[in-house]
């Protein structure tokens, strides 16, 4: 102990920061596939004896399985910084999720929930910066809650917090907020998609219209169907792709104001906090569209994507402390839940309205 | 999740590395170089 608290400590190298990641990397695979392990299980235990059991997705179980771990024994300090990888294991699988779009889908699904993220976006933030009003929210919590639940979540709220030069405090409120009525919408969502009998595409569509973070907004969506879930998936795309012009809006708000710094090129900033995943995803798609890949690596393609989720999933789960965000207080969880569930009306009347009008 | 994700470190985003990787896997699957991958 003695030598280790004397000698220097090395210098981080590449090798040694992916080192770092693997315990963690491993945590990540034995959740999620202990989650498909139980939905084969059951699926296979079910059908042998004949009995009609309603299919459980992997989704699930390596959610619920990953919040057990993280709220009863706890994360070691090893698994940490490997179990952070998961959005990272997200943002892969979605690009990678373009091959099983052609382009001409993308423009039409994608042309429609651009149509309707913009409708609900205006509705949206507006009804936030009246209910913080009315809660007497600090104005930077409001405007960071909004951004949070109109966009696309914690990427939106990092991404506007130092636009807006909003405090720690504030961001982390409004990120426990989200995060919390994220765990929410998992349950919730595929309950209320069922009893109304809401069509893949339709239900894919309001997930990802409607569920915040875009980890959520896929599990949301494959926990109804594998179909549902390709859906959220390019609606919940279409949203992040406009989280440049709304922090722009604000952080150019608070300037005018002179409570944040001024904006100097429009379009740097715009490119700064563009997602860049988004092209990625739009490259493949036109890849596969234009003939690129044969049938059996537009498969595997769309398999290894199922893989990233997976870990995505499972990292989830491991990273949702219900302590914390039991601890963050009600004012900025009741205003998030009242706009979440505000938004999750006004999006399914949107999306019942698309499949009637535009057929989706 | 509970905590405050730190601010992005300066260099390539992450998004960039996840792209690149996903890039990088569609490449191997289009020149055969990966077994074919089940689920």
């Amino acid at each position: 102990m003695a030598t280790a608290a004397i000698a220097p400590a090395p210098p981080e190298t590449l090798v040694r920061r992916f080192t770092a990641l693997i315990p963690g990397l491993l945590l990540l695979g034995a959740v999620g596939y202990a989650g498909k392990f139980i939905e084969q299980s059951i699926g296979a235990y079910t059908k042998a004896r004949h009995i009609t059991f309603p299919n459980i997705e992997y989704v699930l179980w390596a959610i619920v399985i990953g919040l057990i771990i993280a709220n009863t024994v706890g994360i070691p300090r090893i698994f940490e910084a490997g179990v952070a990888t998961y959005e990272f294991w997200l943002k892969a699988g979605i690009v990678l999720l373009g091959s099983r779009f052609l382009l001409g889908d993308v423009l039409h699904l994608g042309g429609i929930s651009l149509l309707l993220v913009a409708i609900a976006i205006t509705l949206s933030l507006t009804f936030m910066h009246i209910l913080g009003r009315v809660f007497k929210l600090n104005p930077k919590l409001t405007s960071l809650l909004a951004v949070g639940s109109s966009i696309c979540g914690v990427s939106a709220i990092i991404a506007a917090k130092p636009a807006i030069n909003a405090d720690d405090e504030d961001a982390s409120y409004a990120i426990a907020a989200i995060l919390a009525l994220g765990a929410i919408s998992l349950f919730t969502f595929p309950l209320i998609g069922h009893s109304l009998h809401l069509g893949d595409k339709a239900y894919g569509l309001w997930a990802g219209l409607a569920v915040d973070n875009t980890a959520e907004a896929t599990a949301a969506g494959a926990l109804y169907s594998d179909a549902a879930g390709k859906v959220a998936v390019l609606a919940k795309t279409t949203r992040n792709a406009l989280i440049g012009f709304i922090v722009l809006g604000y952080a150019l708000y608070w300037s005018l104001r002179g409570q944040a710094q001024a904006v100097g090129n429009k379009a740097v900033f715009l490119w700064g906090k563009f997602p860049k995943f988004v092209l990625g995803f739009l490259l493949i798609s036109l890849l596969a569209t234009l003939g690129f890949f044969a049938k059996p690596q537009l498969a595997s393609m769309a398999n290894l994507s199922r893989w990233a989720f997976l870990l995505t999933f499972a990292g989830v789960g491991l990273r949702t402390s219900l302590r914390e965000l039991g601890k963050q207080g009600w004012r900025p969880f009741a205003v998030g839940a009242i706009g979440e569930a505000f938004i999750a009306l006004l999006t399914l009347g949107l999306v019942y309205g698309a499949d009637r009008y535009l057929h989706l | 999740m509970s905590n405050v994700p730190s601010p992005p470190r300066r260099g390539l985003s992450l998004d960039v590395y996840a792209v690149a990787l996903a890039l990088v896997l569609a490449v191997l699957v289009r020149l055969n170089l990966l077994p074919p991958i089940k689920w």
